[in-house]
């Protein structure tokens, strides 16, 4: 028996697309350890299209209409070669090449790509898009680190270096999933049997290939195509859950990488609520970015559970965070030292370093509360003191900064340092410089949203 | 000066070796395939969330009113003495 | 169909992916399956398979003194800093004893530069790497990178920034005392950029700095040109640096022309025309001549494309290739010519990458800087994740850090220090957005200061050169009251309304860059 036809036999009697979809999943099972083999050593090269025609309408007695069947045939004969090739990792022999098992991949989507413009593939079999598609980048992407770990030969060019070639194959891989992104937002049929249940599946395959080799540019091209048929398209809400996580997380990224932390907080706390509560690794990505954004935007901190449930944020936003709230300018800047690397590396460097001037105002808020009420009148609530000379900021900067007796503090920049809270709306007041004071306002709101 | 054109030639030197450190997304910073299509909302974080009143403190305030102000204030004026003495 | 129920929802549920997450109790988050067995297959091929080591019978059968030099060069090659991973020490022994051996045959041990020339491991890397593409998949924004550096070619030799910087200085000179630097930059001889560097005037001005660190300054920018000049022609390193040139990939060329103009290549390119190394090095200096007393824009520009294509087609990357993409981008950004520059940039980070001499950390900090001034952020974060621990203690790159950093935290106080501090020739990109950035500074002072500032405060905060410059470029973006002369001085007068006018020609400066950013 071999497995995979039983596979898509089944698939087929059911009209169930994930069954199908497991067919073609090129890799062997615990169920079955020679899944790959035994579908490989069932035909040759010459006959394998007569043997599948056979197998599938005389021993599984399927029923087909013979042009969807044919289509059937090639799809799977492609895919036949391609277990042939992958097979060749397991044999002694030096010939295998994940280079060949791209190529011969990339053919079974053009083949599937077919099959669904030209041979009547119905919706029902979307799933077959979805590995072939995920397959195809996983191969392109081990071609090529295959060709880089190759010396790879010179063309002559128009300059010493490009990386031109670099990423050949997921470049490819590229354009082949964008036909299939295309296959499914393109489709007229009616919405309960339309491909365009697809679309952002193949949008997140995309997405992911493009950050993949650093294009992350051309994930707006997507954006902008699925806004311009947002309103063919059925709601996001009414697609499975891990299409719409995906999705938002990217979108919400692509945002963040363009420092737009409103609209990046937004998508990924859409994808944070809807992630499944078990997907811990997604969930820390999720975080990763939203927690600097949420940062940026609202002035706060995630709390100290939010960070408990993984030492791995734990290590990343901790420290930080300590330290923003102590006002703690010092500490601050050697947290930021400290995790530089790692921070650069995940592209949050940027929004953390924002979070300076959340440490600047706790600090100057504690100014502020340091200084005490004035006298009040006839009985009236005490007035916190509102004129505050610069020189006391300055003398907190000196404390905070770890600033020892001979640095000497620039009053003009710690001017510069209250001009822009104040310019930023993290402070209220202004600054009178002739007199060397700050005067800030009454009423509570010296420091918005701070309760003083 | 020219002690600092060393410096720099020096220090590009010893970076040699490091100098191609990649400096790639790491696979491991990939969001993961989901092994379900789907899931029902009570498995979704915003579920679990919300039955453990999770959801209420995802984030807190920044500022930190329990570190002792009068210590703070203490500091303060001892740091303004000391600049003024030294005026 | 059943109502309104996605197809998906319902065909989900005949199949048997039902519950792979555990319903309730947490165990295991269980991973996709299909990959399990996939990573079982070999992983690709080791680049280079090593050699046996060869019998040390070579070395010797001849006996011969070596010279210190050559000691030292041995010495350095087993110095544990000057290991390079991916290179093992089996590889770098062998190439090591060919190097050796080679010189000694021909008779070249006291010829060679042994203080320059690069060590065994580097040569084995770079014969590893013959193409200069950068290590693995690289960063985010390479493919911008690329791209940029591709689409730039139609900005050809910049008629907008020309226009931009000459117009500038008309205006600006003829109206108030502007200083000589700037004015010298107009001429843009070479050996005026070599005296009188943006640095050295300003700093003159600027009473709090030492002059001395000026001097020193332009002494470090004198001494970067000779350099620039003196190593090649004679120099035995760069010529021993350079690859031995395979039998059959790249061209190899008979033209003994010095000149040449730029020709885009759209087939296999004829030897005929295409100069070797040592015309080469002869061309290069040539240009430099020319430039010096020509300083003809599109014409050095032309010759240095058709040089660096000449070089490309050849295959020659060593110490000279590095050198002239370090020339013609300095002379790019002297110019203003940020596409060719850029273009230069590129090509300059893969080959840094390579190891091959040359100035990386001052072309680093450049890069750096120059993000800034296009606000790409994406290009921003590679350009950080580049630096090695090494880079950012050196002057330029930890410069342009801090004046990025000034920047991302608007402390503006700060910024226009740095900018009065520029090394080498970052001062041409600064110059670039200073002015972007002072409205941006204007903008928070008059929010933040009340009633006024004196003009004098401005002047000093935001680098200008004299209270008249910052009168001049506050009437040029806000109204003339908003100037009043009070008590013998004049202030500006702060508030929300010459806030809002500054916030606007803030943005509108931001804006423009952005279009400008995406070449």
């Amino acid at each position: 028996m071999i497995s995979i036809l039983e596979e898509l036999a089944e698939g087929q009697r059911q009209l169930s697309g994930p069954l199908v979809a497991a067919a073609l999943t090129p890799v062997d099972t615990s169920e079955d350890p020679n899944r790959l083999q035994s579908f490989y050593n069932f035909s040759n090269a010459a006959q394998i299209s007569t043997s599948l025609r056979h197998y599938l309408t005389q021993t599984c007695r399927l029923k087909i209409p013979k042009q969807e069947l044919n289509a059937w045939i090639d799809l799977f004969s492609a895919y036949w070669k391609v277990v042939g090739e992958l097979l060749k990792f397991g044999e002694s022999s030096t010939r295998a090449s994940w280079v060949q098992v791209f190529d011969n991949w990339r053919d079974l989507a053009n083949v599937l790509i077919r099959a669904y413009t030209n041979f009547g593939f119905e919706n029902w079999t979307i799933s077959c898009l979805y590995v072939v598609g995920k397959y195809l980048r996983l191969f392109a992407s081990k071609a090529d680190a295959e060709t880089s770990a190759q010396s790879s030969d010179a063309f002559y060019q128009e300059d010493a270096t490009t990386d031109f070639g670099k990423n050949a194959k997921t470049e490819e891989a590229a354009r082949v999933l964008n036909r299939m992104f295309t296959l499914c937002l393109n489709d007229r049929a009616p919405l309960e049997a339309s491909r365009k249940w697809g679309v952002y599946y193949m949008t997140n395959l995309l997405f992911k290939t493009y950050f993949q080799i650093n294009a992350v540019g051309l994930s707006k091209n997507l954006l902008r195509a699925l806004s311009a048929q947002a309103k063919e398209l059925p709601d996001l809400e009414d697609f499975p859950k891990s299409h719409i996580v995906t999705f938002k997380y990217f979108v919400g990224v692509i945002y963040f990488l363009d420092e737009n932390y409103g609209e990046a907080e937004e998508h990924l706390a859409y994808a944070w609520k809807l992630c499944h509560r078990n997907a811990t690794k997604n969930k820390e990505l999720i975080l990763t970015y939203l927690v600097p954004c949420h940062l940026v935007n609202t002035h706060t901190l995630p709390s100290k559970k939010l960070l408990s449930h993984s030492p791995r944020l734990e290590t990343l936003f901790r420290s930080l965070c300590d330290c923003i709230r102590k006002g703690d300018l010092h500490g601050f800047d050697t947290a930021m030292t400290a995790g530089e690397e790692e921070f650069v590396r995940r592209r949050i460097y940027l929004p953390l370093e924002r979070g300076r001037d959340i440490a600047l105002r706790n600090l100057f808020r504690k100014v502020f509360i340091a200084g005490g009420f004035e006298e009040s009148k006839d009985g009236q609530p005490p007035i916190r003191r509102t004129r505050i000379p610069v020189a006391e900021f300055a003398a907190a900067l000196r404390i905070r900064t770890h600033a020892d007796s001979r640095t000497r503090i620039d009053i003009d920049e710690v001017e510069c340092l209250l001009s822009n809270l104040i310019y930023k709306g993290l402070m209220k007041g202004y600054i009178a410089r002739e007199r060397g004071m700050i005067v800030l306002s009454k009423g509570g709101t010296a420091f918005p949203g701070t309760g003083v | 000066m020219s002690n600092t054109q060393s410096e720099d030639k020096k220090a590009e030197a010893s970076q040699q070796p490091q100098q191609q450190k990649p400096t790639v997304l790491e696979e491991d910073d990939e969001f993961e395939d989901f092994p379900v299509d789907d899931w029902p909302e009570n498995e979704t974080e915003q579920a679990s969330g919300s039955t453990n009143g999770n959801n209420v403190h995802l984030w807190e305030e920044s500022w930190d009113d329990d570190d002792a102000a009068e210590d703070f204030s203490k500091q303060l004026k001892e740091e303004l003495k000391k600049v003024e003495a030294s005026h | 169909m059943s109502s309104g129920l996605p197809p998906w929802r319902a065909s989900a549920s005949a199949t048997t992916t039902a519950s792979v997450y555990p319903s309730h109790a947490t165990p295991a988050y269980i991973p996709v399956q299909a990959r399990r067995s996939l990573t079982t297959p070999s992983k690709p091929t080791p680049a280079v398979s090593i050699q046996p080591a060869p019998a040390d019978a070579d070395s010797a059968r001849k006996r011969v003194e070596f010279p210190p030099a050559v000691r030292s060069y041995v010495q350095r090659c087993f110095e544990p800093e000057h290991q390079i991973p991916g290179v093992t020490r089996q590889e770098m022994e062998t190439k090591l004893k060919s190097v050796i051996t080679e010189a000694a045959q021909s008779d070249s041990l006291y010829k060679i530069d042994w203080a320059t020339l690069p060590l065994p491991q580097v040569m084995v890397q770079n014969d590893k790497t013959r193409i200069l593409a950068n290590p693995e998949a690289s960063t985010w924004g390479s493919l911008y990178m690329a791209a940029t550096a591709s689409s730039a070619q139609t900005y050809k030799h910049d008629e907008s920034s020309k226009k931009r910087k000459s117009a500038e200085y008309q205006t600006d000179s003829s109206s108030n005392g502007f200083p000589p630097w700037r004015q010298t930059n107009k001429q843009n001889a070479f050996e005026d950029r070599i005296t009188y560097s943006p640095t050295d005037k300003r700093q003159r001005i600027d009473f709090k700095n030492p002059t001395s660190k000026s001097k020193a300054n332009l002494e470090m920018r004198k001494k970067r040109f000779e350099d620039t000049r003196g190593s090649y022609g004679s120099s035995p390193s760069s010529r021993a640096a350079s690859p031995s040139p395979t039998p059959t990939g790249p061209v190899v060329g008979r033209c003994q022309e010095l000149e040449k103009n730029y020709f885009r290549l759209t087939s296999a390119p004829n030897p005929d025309t295409v100069r070797p190394l040592p015309v080469l090095m002869k061309t290069l200096d040539l240009l430099k001549k020319k430039w010096k007393s020509d300083n003809n824009y599109t014409y050095i520009c032309d010759q240095f494309k058709s040089l660096r294509q000449d070089l490309t087609v050849q295959h020659i990357r060593n110490e000279f290739t590095v050198i002239v993409y370090e020339i013609h981008a300095r002379i790019a950004l002297e110019k203003g010519d940020l596409g060719e520059y850029n273009q230069c940039q590129t090509q300059l980070r893969a080959l840094y990458a390579q190891q091959l001499g040359g100035h990386p950390t001052e072309f680093k900090a450049y890069r750096i800087l120059y993000f800034i001034h296009t606000r790409n952020w994406t290009a921003m974060n590679d350009a950080l994740a580049d630096l090695t621990p090494a880079d950012k203690q050196t002057h330029a790159v930890k410069h342009a850090l801090d004046v990025r950093s000034a920047l991302a935290l608007g402390n503006y106080h700060r910024f226009f220090q740095l900018y009065l501090d520029t090394p080498n020739m970052g001062a041409y990109l600064m110059d670039m957005f200073v002015d972007r950035e002072r409205l941006s500074a204007l903008a928070v002072i008059c929010k933040a200061y009340k009633p006024d500032v004196k003009i004098r405060f401005i002047t000093e905060e935001l680098g200008f050169e004299s209270d008249e410059q910052s009168a001049r470029f506050i009437l040029d973006h806000s109204a003339e009251h908003f100037l009043q002369e009070k008590d013998g001085v004049v202030k500006l007068l702060t508030g929300g309304k010459a806030a809002q006018l500054f916030e606007l020609s803030k943005n509108e400066a931001h804006r423009v860059v952005d279009i400008k950013g995406q070449i």
